[in-house]
């Protein structure tokens, strides 16, 4: 079972972002360091960014991408990665409401970056949710039903879907630890002053243009709702 | 007191005929483990039994709930037999199972109650089948077998049989148009659910998953349903045989194998036995040969002749000893003589340091090996009337007269040592987001960092370390990543891609470590932290092969992410053990070789069966 496999937003996050689960497959208990960065502008439009670093746990992964597999499932080679992630921008491209879709893999410091441009947040939702069928080949993934970004033009309502978390009680010792060690950070960025935030762990940046949570991966299995945030603009002046 | 004494004549002599467990195993059966000391595992619960590997493989599906909560005690099983698990493949089918003697049959079958009595077609013994299992008792000892036709075999027959019924191939309709499709598919991207739901019900596609069609005749058999019938006829076919083997003509392992008959009579805990030789021949690889070089499949089956290992068990106070004799037939023998014909290193042994957690010296004399294997394979290569195997023949032949075996030999003697240091940290770099207070946009910035690494040494004599040094003269001209150091050489990021590897040439030795220590402040060995006098000599003194560990170290400190879950099951089972392991072997001679594996373990032990059983699984996944 890999980490990510564990974690049950990670495992959303597997299916959103399925080739990056392909080298988190081989992570198991390395250390991680997520980053989702969220800029939405005044029209609604905006830009999506995810990071995956497992710099600090390079000779882990090496060590695993030399084996041919782990637990029966077959290791990818880095070509077959390179491959998958020519494969997810294509499709994510393809999408209505999607454009500037950019992939930079770091194979020597095992980072990944993705950004990518959407008309709005619907349009991400959709492209996401769709890509996600087509790379799964699953037609009925409960959850995607879940809507996790909703935008007024005022308030941001960011939330993880709702899914188990009976698999985080299957962690070892040596999972746990490196779980504590690993960190998301969730960004969202916006075009007018952020009034307040719902996340009591939420700080906003000093231009008030920014919000970010940040949580250990083991509370986030613990507790999935640690990185829901509602972020409220202050209301436009007539 | 005529008929008292007839009457005690005729108990002795069934007595004496009667077939104990030992001789219900099969002669097909190519690897055997027979437990005498059988009492030792009485505490040993049925449900932990199972779940080693050598036991779950054999015949996992027996024990389902009925072994829950129960030891081998309460299975109606007689301790004062041997029992014995077997397994082997011959040309037509695969055999596993085990044997045993039974004590109290109405016990027995509380465990192996899935059993259901059958005809038996042996007089004097009784037939229970589960599913592709048979239990066949006469008298006190019984016999579990499954028995499995190879595939390629019932293959075979099965479509002989449908072809020759007038059939056509019965993957015919699968191809049939698929070209076609395949272009069309190309030219119109348009989604084939589309098409589906556009069509009537009964002209839909199948779908891959669907089941093939009973045919409306029941006497007419669809190419699988003939293949079933083909496996069990072949099935019951075999298992008569061997059963009539066994049962009438007395002919099982023992009885046509002496050296495993022999070997049953040592008074050891449990004994090994593994038919190398039939390994061989029955390998799925040598059909090639056997087809295509039949003169040289039987030189080469004459060269592997009389090839076995042995072992035998034996439970000490404090320590399980495993003797291995490796037995080869005189030919190949030759070879191992002279391969294991060298004189140890004693420079080795001061790079080994004596807090070392293991390692291993290896000493062999490849050059001399070398010369008696072109000696004595060269004249079956020859012997092979065949153009292909002439021109190879040759090619090998002016290789050896061209090549400056001096050198090649020189360069790489063939003795080796290995050290495993555990694991230590080493200094990498990492990535970090910065975040600014102000935007929160961030930067990456790179920053040192540690991790976990094994850290292990392997060196091996060499009279020309000219030869290596040249090489990496030549790459560091090619690349920065080598660097000579002076008195040793760093490869960069050489191991997963992230540490350094650093080789030392020295004193007619050339060494790979990743110690950092070991490169920088002992290029000339450890000097008195190096392995203690009473240590080195032991390691001197044994024959081409000697290792140790330090179990409990080595094993808390091996990496687990190295490891496949099973392993590690293994190596968790054995955690917490104490001791060391030591293997030593024998001068070789043309005969034989023998191996001595000791485990020693420090203070007392609740459940020698359990060390035992261990210790047996783990010889049966590493002999698998």
């Amino acid at each position: 079972m890999c980490l990510f496999g564990r974690i049950p937003y990670f495992c959303f996050m597997n299916k959103l972002l399925i080739i990056f689960g392909l080298l988190i497959s081989v992570s198991l208990s390395s250390c991680i360091e997520i980053t989702d960065d969220i800029t939405i502008n005044a029209d609604g439009s905006g830009l999506f960014k995810y990071t995956i670093n497992l710099s600090e746990s390079k000779v882990k992964v090496n060590s695993l991408l030399a084996l041919d597999s782990i637990e029966g499932k077959k290791v990818p080679t880095l070509a077959e990665i390179e491959s998958k992630i020519g494969e997810f921008k294509k499709i994510l491209a393809s999408k209505p409401g999607i454009s500037n879709v950019k992939i930079e893999a770091d194979f020597t410091n095992f980072i990944f970056k993705l950004t990518c441009n959407f008309s709005n947040v619907n349009t991400l939702q959709s492209a996401v949710k769709e890509v996600i069928k087509e790379i799964s080949n699953e037609k009925n993934i409960a959850e995607l039903e879940a809507v996790w970004l909703k935008w007024d033009g005022q308030k941001l309502e960011r939330s993880i879907p709702d899914i188990t978390i009976k698999k985080s009680k299957e962690f070892k010792t040596e999972d746990i630890e490196q779980l504590k060690k690993g960190k998301y950070t969730s960004i969202s960025r916006f075009a007018k002053p952020i009034e307040k935030c719902s996340n009591p762990t939420g700080v906003i940046s000093k231009n008030k243009l920014a919000t970010m949570v940040q949580t250990n991966i083991y509370s986030l299995t613990k507790n999935p709702k640690l990185l829901e945030n509602t972020i409220y603009l202050f209301p436009n002046k007539n | 007191m005529k008929h008292l004494f007839l009457l005690f004549c005729s108990i002795l002599f069934t007595a004496s005929f009667a077939q104990k467990s030992e001789d219900l195993i099969p002669r097909d059966a190519v690897t055997v483990f027979s437990i005498n000391n059988f009492t030792l595992l009485q505490k040993v619960s049925l449900d932990d039994l199972v779940k080693y590997e050598f036991m779950a493989e054999v015949q996992s599906e027996l024990f389902d709930g009925s072994t829950s909560g129960k030891t081998l005690k309460d299975a109606g099983i007689d301790f004062d037999q041997k029992m014995n698990i077997f397994y082997g493949r011959g040309k037509e089918y695969e055999i596993s199972g085990f044997t045993f003697g039974i004590k109290n049959k109405a016990d027995l079958f509380q465990v192996f109650d899935d059993f259901q009595l059958a005809d038996s077609k042996i007089p004097g013994t009784e037939t229970y089948t589960s599913f592709f299992n048979s239990l066949i008792i006469k008298g006190n000892s019984a016999l579990l077998i499954r028995v499995e036709p190879l595939a390629e075999r019932v293959n075979e027959l099965t479509d002989s049989i449908w072809y020759a019924n007038g059939n056509e191939s019965p993957w015919a309709d699968a191809y049939e148009g698929m070209e076609e499709d395949l272009k069309e598919e190309s030219e119109k991207e348009v989604l084939q659910e589309e098409i589906y739901d556009e069509m009537p019900e009964a002209t839909q596609p199948k779908t891959e998953d669907e089941f093939p069609v009973a045919e409306e005749n029941p006497l007419q058999k669809n190419y699988y349903e003939m293949r079933d019938s083909v496996e069990m006829v072949l099935q019951i076919g075999f298992l008569d045989a061997i059963c009539k083997d066994l049962f009438v003509s007395n002919l099982n392992l023992k009885a046509v194998d002496s050296r495993f008959a022999e070997q049953l009579t040592h008074p050891s805990e449990a004994i090994f036995f593994l038919d190398n030789s039939r390994n061989l021949q029955q390998s799925k690889k040598i059909w090639y040969l056997e087809t295509m070089f039949p003169t040289l499949y039987t030189d080469l089956k004459e060269l592997y002749t009389g090839n076995v290992l042995l072992g035998d068990l034996l439970l000490n106070n404090n320590s399980i000893e495993f003797k291995m004799e490796s037995r080869y037939g005189e030919k190949l023998g030759s070879i191992y003589e002279k391969l294991n014909h060298s004189k140890f290193d004693k420079k080795v042994l001061n790079y080994i340091h004596k807090d070392n957690t293991a390692y291993f010296t290896y000493n062999i004399n490849l050059r001399e090996a070398y010369e008696q294997a072109f000696k004595v394979i060269m004249p079956i290569l020859t012997n092979e009337k065949n153009t292909q195997m002439s021109t190879s023949v040759l090619a090998l032949d002016l290789l050896n007269e061209f090549i400056n075996k001096d050198a090649l030999f020189g360069t790489y003697k063939g003795s080796m040592f290995g050290t495993f240091n555990g694991i230590k940290k080493v200094k990498t770099t990492k990535i970090e987001f910065t975040y600014d207070d102000e935007t929160f946009e961030y930067q990456e910035k790179e920053v040192k960092a540690e991790e976990d690494m094994p850290i292990f040494t392997l060196g091996f004599s060499t009279e020309r370390n000219d030869i290596p040094l040249k090489v990496l003269q030549h790459l560091s001209r090619l690349t920065s990543r080598f660097q000579n150091k002076g008195t040793y050489w760093v490869f960069e990021n050489a191991i997963l891609n992230a540490a350094p590897l650093y080789m030392i040439a020295n004193e007619g030795l050339f060494i790979f470590t990743n110690d950092q220590d070991l490169a920088e402040n002992h290029v000339n060995g450890y000097g008195k932290e190096a392995l203690a006098k009473k240590d080195a000599a032991k390691a001197a003194k044994s024959g081409s092969m000697y290792a140790n560990i330090n179990l409990a170290q080595a094993i808390d400190r091996f990496p687990r992410d190295f490891f496949t879950p099973k392993q590690n099951e293994i190596l968790d089972a054995m955690r917490g053990k104490t001791g060391s392991m030591e293997l030593t072997s024998s001068k070789t001679t043309k005969e034989k070789t023998s191996f001595d594996l000791l485990y020693s373990y420090g203070g007392t032990y609740d459940n020698a069966g359990k060390y035992l059983l261990d210790l047996m699984n783990s010889l049966y996944i590493i002999s698998k």
